[in-house]
């Protein structure tokens, strides 16, 4: 007999098992006199902590995060600098690159050519923003967005750069941003993900992404987000068979969960409630989806806004539209991803094809949710995980260069959600290398978003491996001056 | 060695030099000047506080004693206690009289002073009168135990804050206001008056004959002239009071007392240039001015309510897969209700929502089929403050019901028809701030006329698109199959539904007058190709775009390869090239068959008596990948045991590197009588000089070999 409790012992999963034991024991003898939570795991306190959530009254319910993967030029997009036209040819000043290191394209360059903008720009709105040719669409709606040109970074190759801003640290396995927000706030519309991901690819030169830019990390995976894909099934596997009754699959996830549930009390592995959940969803996601994914009732005025594009499943336009309905729908964090951005050779023609296929689209997206009361409740953010050099990459011709990583200073925007609107923040040196202005760090960025969100950056926490992990690591503050 | 009735005797006697100490301070008062030393005297006051209270309590417990009588020496233990006690009373009265002198002033300092005067006389008096009446004695020692427990805390009041001691337990709830309440004066001003002049200017204590415990007092002035006179820092004694060198005799706050923060003195200099307005809200203030945006932060952003919270079961309860209910954040009473999921829409389901009709603040029912449901129910909402109702399909009824919500702030109603009475309606509504009717069929004039009827309203009317002409898209053509053998379906759709749609089939492009216009799915038995175009008003038609269609009218009965195509692109065999399924270009390996040593020869026979007249080869073309269209193609039939040449062609050698495409090549036999068919593609023998492999052999790919007649 004995031995039978001790393997049912063993059977539970480790470390809820302990948690559970030593929270027995914590809250029996010492109670509060000792850290509230120094004997727990996580479950109880944490759970305590996530009733408390939003930690206040949040300004933004939902996010809608534009990201422009390969990192497009500062340059050549929100931060002017006709210094760097004046000194085109120049070579980049000791004093200003001091010990940056660079990438290894152009580490081994002898020369660091200074390069300024082949685009014009010109000012708009009444914040009267600096805004390049390429990106018409963005100068009509300035005065609805929040440009900060001060934004920096600790990486300067991609993948960490990307890591890095989607999850708070360099390296992979931690949660994403839309897991920590679908953690802490959970889905507004039950039937489907609170994260949901969108992809497409420009005509400019790649970078990939992967599923750990939105993976759930140590979280449960209820938080993983869900990407949409262009195709017919915008969700893979949602379908049912051909044949296969809506009453019969639910006859069947009945069926599973009951099983699940016996294996639950068995080994009380949080992982097969999880499951549990998932299979709900997706059975809800069902019906759910083809609704939200369905164009055909926009009106006409919609596809001028967004433009033609946007019919066309799979390009930007059709994933910014498919934001703002998912957003509609309640999805908390929609993450679209836009590849083509990595402009080190080309530029002056890559980046104004990259412009095209995106300008018109975010634009709009404000402008559509503008027109529909969301945008007060809808934080939207359009960024590269890095800025550019402001040397040439390679040898300068007339019209034609290319740009290396640059991490310590690159611009992004931000719109709606308790974001001020109309107003450009921070600012750069007169070669745009360095801040000089009001830095803003990714973790003060992540720490300004979950802010909107009514989240306290230190105290969403979870317990993983021994210690509290949060989205902004050990560090980044909420940059008051950007909200509202 | 002293004896213990020596001490007592002068300890009995020091009490009377502490007492005659003390009425000179009391009485003296304010006259008293102070040499520095003293002040060290009344500064020892909050270390010397302790010695009385220990030792006066300790006195007092012994009278407590049961049978303390009997034991004169215990109660001897007791009463040099209480002597001692209140000796020290007397040197911390003293020490605390002096003390007051300083920077003291206020209601608590005048209960800590008259308090500590109150325990000293008592205890001298309790102890004179030791021995009367015992019952008298315990009530009197009650009674100074409470007076010392309330003096030693008014004193730490003093000390500390008034709050001090309690604040730890007392709930921390500060009374949020939101920032739209805000008033300048009344929460910005007079915050900073109340902790930095009103203990000085208040009734009692009217210094400078300035009152500034209320409105009154300060719009009166002081004896010196104007307390604030609007935009004019000449004549504001405040600001030139509070600008003075912190020297001068009358600067204020005066010296030694809590003087203004920089942020206090912008903020009363911002408040004196703004207008020096006692009724002013915050919000009325330009979002840039200073005062504003200093003041705003101390402002929360959100509105407090004063309503009770629903119970929390029955928020729990109300929320399911196509509603949620939720708390505008944790502590809030306040309701945010939004609907999902348009099938999952249930009109009954709204009046779930009574349970929580007084908390309800925000409501979404955005894209939900409201089209005949009786919206009166929003009446009941009485603190209803936003709702959205983008298109819902409202009617000119519905909407009438929703103009006359009262509490409205924000009302979303873009994409619902907005009809002449409603517009009227919706006219009425000079509560909201803010107005979304884009998509509403309204005129231009219709939309002067109601943002000149609610000119405090911020209306959004949103994007239109009028005047911007863009090019559509191609339609879309979707057909089963490529290759079909009865007839096929052809259909076509545009994602627009407006654009109206011409087709041809016979390989011209189609016009706007004369190609008709698809209206249903054509059906056709031909081999062809389908072009359409899309048009609409507004709109540049769409390019072209197109499909082929291939009719297979035979299947051969046998069928043979001479030489096996190569092994690395080999598909099916043979059969492939009946198995009407059209391959994608990029499947070389899985659909195509590649020849490129070997020509590929390939005999069929019929059943059939009457034999096909007609051959369609498909075949793919990409330059760069060595496939280029062969350099003969023959079909011969055998006729009477003799190959005869019934066709042949020679297509020409492409002239530059194309991506990958399929090509149809059709060949007809003019004639019938053949028993069986041989047909020969020869691969090109040598690349052209253009080609980067030039003079190596090219590939031949096909994938498909169609007969008709």
């Amino acid at each position: 007999m004995e031995k039978e409790i001790l393997e049912e012992g063993l059977n539970h999963n480790r470390r809820k098992f302990l948690s559970r034991l030593s929270l027995g024991v914590g809250s029996l003898a010492l109670g509060s006199l000792l850290i509230p939570d120094l004997f727990s795991g996580k479950s109880e306190a944490e759970e305590a902590m996530m009733h408390a959530l939003p930690h206040f009254a949040p300004k933004a319910k939902r996010v809608i995060y534009l990201f422009q993967n390969g990192a497009p030029s500062q340059l050549e997009s929100f931060d002017y600098k006709p210094e760097l036209i004046k000194r085109m040819g120049e070579e980049l000043p000791e004093s200003i690159r001091g010990t940056q290191r660079l990438t290894g394209m152009t580490a081994g360059q002898s020369s660091f050519p200074l390069v300024g903008s082949n685009y014009k720009f010109d000012q708009y709105g009444e914040s009267r923003a600096w805004i390049s040719e390429v990106f018409p669409h963005t100068a009509g709606i300035v005065d609805d967005i929040c440009i900060v040109k001060s934004m920096h970074t600790d990486a300067i190759n991609h993948d960490p750069a990307l890591t890095f801003f989607q999850t708070g640290a360099q390296v992979g396995n931690r949660p994403s941003m839309g897991s920590w927000l679908s953690y802490g706030l959970g889905s507004e519309n039950s039937n489907l993900p609170a994260f949901s991901v969108l992809l497409s690819r420009g005509r400019g030169n790649g970078q990939g992404v992967y599923s750990k830019l939105w993976s759930n990390g140590f979280l449960d995976a209820t938080h993983q987000g869900v990407q949409f894909s262009n195709s017919e099934d915008p969700v893979l596997y949602l379908k049912d068979p051909e044949n296969m009754s809506r009453s019969e699959r639910r006859k069947m996830i009945d069926q599973i969960a009951a099983m699940n549930d016996l294996s639950m009390k068995q080994f009380n592995d949080p992982e097969i409630s999880a499951k549990v959940k998932q299979y709900e969803m997706a059975y809800r996601m069902q019906t759910a989806v083809p609704e939200m994914t369905d164009v055909s009732k926009e009106p006409e005025s919609i596809i001028k806004l967004y433009g033609p594009d946007c019919l066309v499943p799979g390009t930007y336009a059709a994933n910014c539209l498919l934001a703002r309905k998912l957003s509609e729908s309640g999805v908390r964090f929609v993450q679209l991803y836009h590849q083509g951005w990595d402009q080190h050779g080309n530029l002056p023609n890559e980046m104004r094809l990259q412009a095209e296929d995106v300008d018109q689209a975010s634009a709009a997206l404000i402008t559509d949710l503008k027109q529909r009361g969301l945008l007060d409740e809808t934080l939207v953010i359009w960024g590269g995980e890095f800025g550019r050099t402001n040397y040439c990459q390679g040898k300068i011709q007339v019209d034609n260069y290319g740009r290396d990583h640059h991490p310590r200073a690159f611009s992004i925007w931000m719109a709606g959600g308790g974001v001020k609107s109309g107003m450009v923040y921070g600012e750069t040196d007169e070669f745009g290398y360095n801040i000089t202005e009001n830095p803003v760090h990714v973790h003060d960025f992540q720490a300004t978003m979950l802010h909107l969100m009514g989240i306290d950056h230190e105290r969403m926490t979870y317990k993983h491996l021994g210690r509290r992990y949060r989205l902004t690591d050990v560090s980044g503050h909420v940059v008051k001056d950007l909200i509202a | 060695m002293i004896k213990i009735s020596s001490i007592r005797s002068i300890l009995e006697n020091t009490l009377f030099i502490w007492i005659g100490l003390t009425l000179i301070i009391t009485l003296a008062g304010n006259a008293l000047v102070l040499p520095d030393w003293l002040q060290v005297v009344g500064r020892s006051h909050p270390i010397l506080l302790h010695f009385p209270i220990v030792l006066l309590l300790m006195g007092l417990l012994f009278f407590w004693i049961p049978g303390i009588d009997k034991k004169p020496e215990i109660r001897e233990i007791g009463e040099i206690s209480f002597l001692a006690g209140c000796n020290f009373a007397g040197i911390t009265v003293i020490a605390g009289l002096i003390l007051a002198q300083e920077e003291y002033t206020g209601e608590i300092l005048t209960w800590h002073k008259w308090g500590g005067l109150a325990v000293f006389v008592g205890c001298v008096l309790l102890y004179f009168f030791r021995s009367i009446k015992a019952n008298l004695i315990r009530f009197s020692s009650i009674a100074l135990a409470l007076a010392i427990i309330a003096t030693g805390h008014w004193g730490a009041g003093l000390t500390h804050g008034e709050d001090f001691l309690l604040a730890p337990i007392q709930t921390d709830e500060i009374e949020v206001i939101p920032l739209a309440e805000a008033e300048i004066f009344g929460d910005v001003v007079q915050p900073i008056l109340q902790a930095k002049c009103v203990s000085c200017h208040k009734e009692g204590k009217i210094k400078g004959e300035l009152r500034m415990d209320h409105i009154k007092g300060l719009q009166k002035g002081g004896k010196s002239g104007p307390f604030v006179l609007a935009g004019d820092f000449e004549k504001s004694l405040l600001i030139q009071r509070i600008n003075l060198p912190e020297d001068d005799k009358k600067h204020m706050p005066p010296k030694n007392k809590a003087q203004l923060t920089d942020e206090e003195l912008l903020i009363l200099s911002e408040w004196v240039a703004s207008g020096a307005s006692f009724d002013q809200k915050l919000v009325t203030l330009p979002p840039k001015n200073e005062l504003f945006q200093l003041a705003s932060v101390k402002f929360e952003g959100n509105k407090i309510y004063s309503f009770e919270a629903a119970d929390p079961e029955a928020i729990d309860e109300l929320n399911t897969s196509f509603r949620s209910v939720m708390p505008l954040f944790p502590e809030s009473p306040a309701l945010d209700v939004s609907y999902f999921g348009i099938s999952a829409f249930q009109p009954k389901s709204l009046t779930d929502l009574k349970k929580v009709k007084d908390q309800v603040v925000r409501f979404s029912l955005n894209k939900m089929p409201l089209a005949g449901i009786d919206l009166k129910f929003l009446k009941d909402f009485t603190h209803l403050e936003e709702l959205q109702l983008n298109f819902t399909d409202l009617d000119a009824e519905q909407l009438k019901i929703v103009s006359e919500l009262k509490s409205l702030e924000v009302l979303a109603i873009s994409g619902n028809v907005i009809d002449n009475s409603s517009l009227q309606n919706l006219s009425k509504m000079n509560g909201l701030k803010k107005l979304f009717i884009w998509q509403t069929g309204l005129s231009s004039q219709d939309k002067e006329s109601i943002q000149k009827a609610l000119p405090d309203t911020e209306i959004d009317f949103g994007f239109d698109g009028k005047g911007i002409i863009y090019e559509l898209n191609s339609p879309i053509i979707s057909q089963d199959k490529m290759i079909y053998e009865d007839s096929l379906e052809i259909s076509i759709s545009h994602p627009i539904k407006t654009a109206e749609i011409r087709y041809t089939l016979d390989g011209t492009e189609p016009d706007s007058i004369s190609s008709p216009i698809y209206s249903k799915p054509i059906f056709t038995k031909k081999t062809g190709k389908i072009i359409a175009k899309a048009y609409a008003k507004d709109w540049k038609s769409s390019k072209g775009s197109e499909s082929v269609f291939i009719h297979s009218g035979f299947k051969p009965s046998e069928s043979s390869l001479a030489f096996d195509p190569n092994p690395k692109y080999k598909a099916a065999g043979v059969a492939t090239l009946f198995d009407s399924e059209k391959a994608d270009p990029p499947n070389h390996g899985q659909k195509w068959l590649g020849f490129q040593d070997d020509p590929m020869v390939l005999e069929v026979s019929f059943e059939q008596e009457s034999k096909p007249t007609e051959v369609s080869i498909s075949l793919l073309y990409n330059e760069g990948a060595h496939i280029f269209p062969p350099s003969k193609v023959t079909i011969q039939g055998l006729e009477n045991g003799k190959w005869q040449l019934l066709a042949s062609n020679s297509p020409e050698v492409s002239a530059k590197a194309a991506p990958a495409r399929t090509e149809l090549m059709n060949m007809n036999l003019g004639s019938s009588s053949y028993e069986k068919l041989k047909i020969t593609l020869t691969p090109l023998s040598s690349l052209p000089k253009w080609h980067p492999f030039a003079g190596d052999k090219g590939w031949v790919f096909v994938d498909e070999v169609i007969f008709n007649k």
